[in-house]
């Protein structure tokens, strides 16, 4: 942008961005060694946070609860200059299609959505992967189906599941903060080049209070090399401009399905591949509290703090229960959980969602690699709280009836 | 920030609803402090009571609308305040402590 747009948008003539006046820092700084200070604050202020720190070159949403509060505060981001530039789209679809657009032209790109608009946008989000566009998607978990309501539940990322996306599933406002981050590194990996979507359980993460530890905000990521990528950025600056990707990959009906097959091949590898960063980055895939224990809670999101206090509630009473907190999704931490439950007895996979969509993935993972019992639940959807004596009272249930 | 003194521990709601309890400990008594998730950001507030603690392994308290501290449920609208009620607290049990070990012991809460 040049300096006639600030002043077109009523900044004095020597005004400077501030995004400008942040220094860069490597990745592995900026996550483990810079000194960090605690605020309280919510999930939406986290986030915001996280994109100052970013270095986004541009940021596209429409708004819907409870994502708006996010995309507000992006906004005022923008209006600092820590975003190069920043619109509102007219719905989801053109939204998502702009953001592909964005990114194929070589720039860092971020959009955030919930529940019905990640169901709107879903068309062009399942082209991101095959179109190998790295972003960032910050996905506010709501209600999608009928009845429709405006609270928690993350049903949404099930469909989410097998597009090529990488997903993380944050627990908590620390994790709104940290995993975007993370995410916007490891996406623009050249052995990468794929969309990132960081899911938070919304209402419960998003307009809630917590305690996060930040990295001063004087200093942001490098930025996005856009040559450095599995398929070369377009050039969307010098005619002839092109409006798609490279010609055998939207064909449409002359496309051939070994070009197909071999090309969705290679989206699934580079997801696989995504793991050896998100392990660095995230230090490990997957979180485990008290690893010889017999029983463990398996979760991912806000289902990982009730259970925390699941497992602090029976240590008091002398009763070591074990948990494992999914940090990554896609990709998905298989070998590391197969290795961790390998003994386990009894495990219970408590959910915000009704299908249970995190047990069916947990089953078809240990399938025939564990002799312990598997429980789905307890689950709770549609904006039902999950206290703390309904997985202690699963548990009792469960050693009761010898399961 | 939140007063980190005399903090015993800090978790999610355990109620379920988001947010965070944050529970207080000085001798017998102390303070719970909830923040929960509010469609409105600005709404955001503080639940506090006063409790008084029954057992600490299993930790198990009951709320505490005897004192003169306190007889109901507070709100508290930013950190600022509920830091400055915290430390008046604190001071309170302090004293309340000292007073209540003066009691015959027949007459102990």
């Amino acid at each position: 942008m040049s300096n006639l747009d600030f002043v077109a948008e009523g900044k004095p003539a020597d005004w400077v961005p501030l995004g400008e006046t942040q220094t860069v820092v490597d990745p592995m700084e900026m996550f483990f060694k810079l000194p960090r200070k605690t605020e309280f604050i919510t999930g939406s202020e986290a986030a915001r946070e996280s994109i100052r720190r970013m270095n986004v070159d541009v940021a596209i949403a429409y708004p819907i609860t409870p994502q708006s509060e996010t995309m507000q505060q992006a906004g005022y981001l923008y209006d600092e200059g820590y975003i190069k530039d920043f619109y509102r789209g007219e719905e989801e679809i053109g939204v998502m299609s702009a953001c592909a657009g964005a990114s194929r032209a070589g720039v860092r790109t971020l959009t955030a959505t919930s529940g019905p608009g990640l169901m709107r946008g879903m068309e062009a989000i399942s082209s991101w992967p095959g179109a190998r566009v790295p972003m960032i998607l910050m996905d506010m978990c709501r209600v999608i189906n009928t009845p429709l309501a405006i609270q928690p539940d993350n049903i949404e990322m099930s469909f989410m599941l097998n597009t090529g996306m990488l997903l993380l599933h944050a627990e908590d406002q620390q994790d709104f903060y940290d995993y975007p981050l993370v995410a916007a590194i490891v996406s623009e990996k050249v052995d990468v080049t794929l969309p990132c979507a960081v899911s938070v359980d919304g209402f419960f993460v998003t307009h809630a209070r917590g305690q996060v530890s930040m990295t001063p905000k004087e200093y942001k990521l490098p930025p996005r090399d856009g040559w450095a990528s599995a398929v070369p950025a377009m050039d969307n600056e010098n005619p002839p401009a092109r409006l798609s990707r490279d010609a055998p990959i939207q064909k449409s009906n002359f496309i051939s399905y070994h070009m197909h097959s071999s090309w969705q091949q290679e989206v699934f590898a580079a997801v696989e591949r995504s793991a050896k960063y998100f392990d660095k980055y995230l230090d490990g895939c997957i979180e485990i509290v008290n690893p010889d224990a017999d029983e463990f809670l398996v979760a991912s999101g806000a289902a990982v703090s009730q259970s925390r206090e699941a497992v602090r509630q029976e240590g008091e009473q002398g009763r070591k229960v074990g948990m494992i907190k999914i940090k990554t999704i896609r990709p998905w931490p298989m070998r590391q959980l197969i290795a961790a439950l390998k003994n386990a007895k009894r495990i219970l996979v408590p959910e915000f969602n009704q299908a249970g969509w995190l047990h069916k993935e947990l089953c078809s993972t240990l399938y025939g690699r564990t002799t312990g019992t598997m429980i789905g639940g307890p689950r709770v959807y549609g904006g039902m709280t999950m206290p703390t004596e309904m997985i202690l009272e699963w548990l009792a249930d469960a050693r009761k009836k010898q399961l | 920030m939140i007063t980190q003194d005399n903090l015993l521990l800090n978790r999610a709601e355990p109620g379920g609803l988001g947010g965070m309890q944050f529970l207080y400990k000085v001798n017998d008594y102390g303070i719970t402090a909830i923040s929960k998730p509010q469609e409105e950001i600005s709404n955001i507030h503080w639940e506090v009571d006063i409790i008084k603690y029954l057992t600490l392994k299993p930790l198990k308290f009951e709320v505490c609308h005897t004192t003169a501290l306190a007889t109901k449920t507070l709100k508290f609208y930013n950190d600022k305040a509920l830091n400055e009620f915290l430390g008046k607290a604190f001071k309170y049990f302090e004293e309340l402590d000292l007073l209540e070990n003066m009691l015959p012991e027949k007459d102990k809460p």
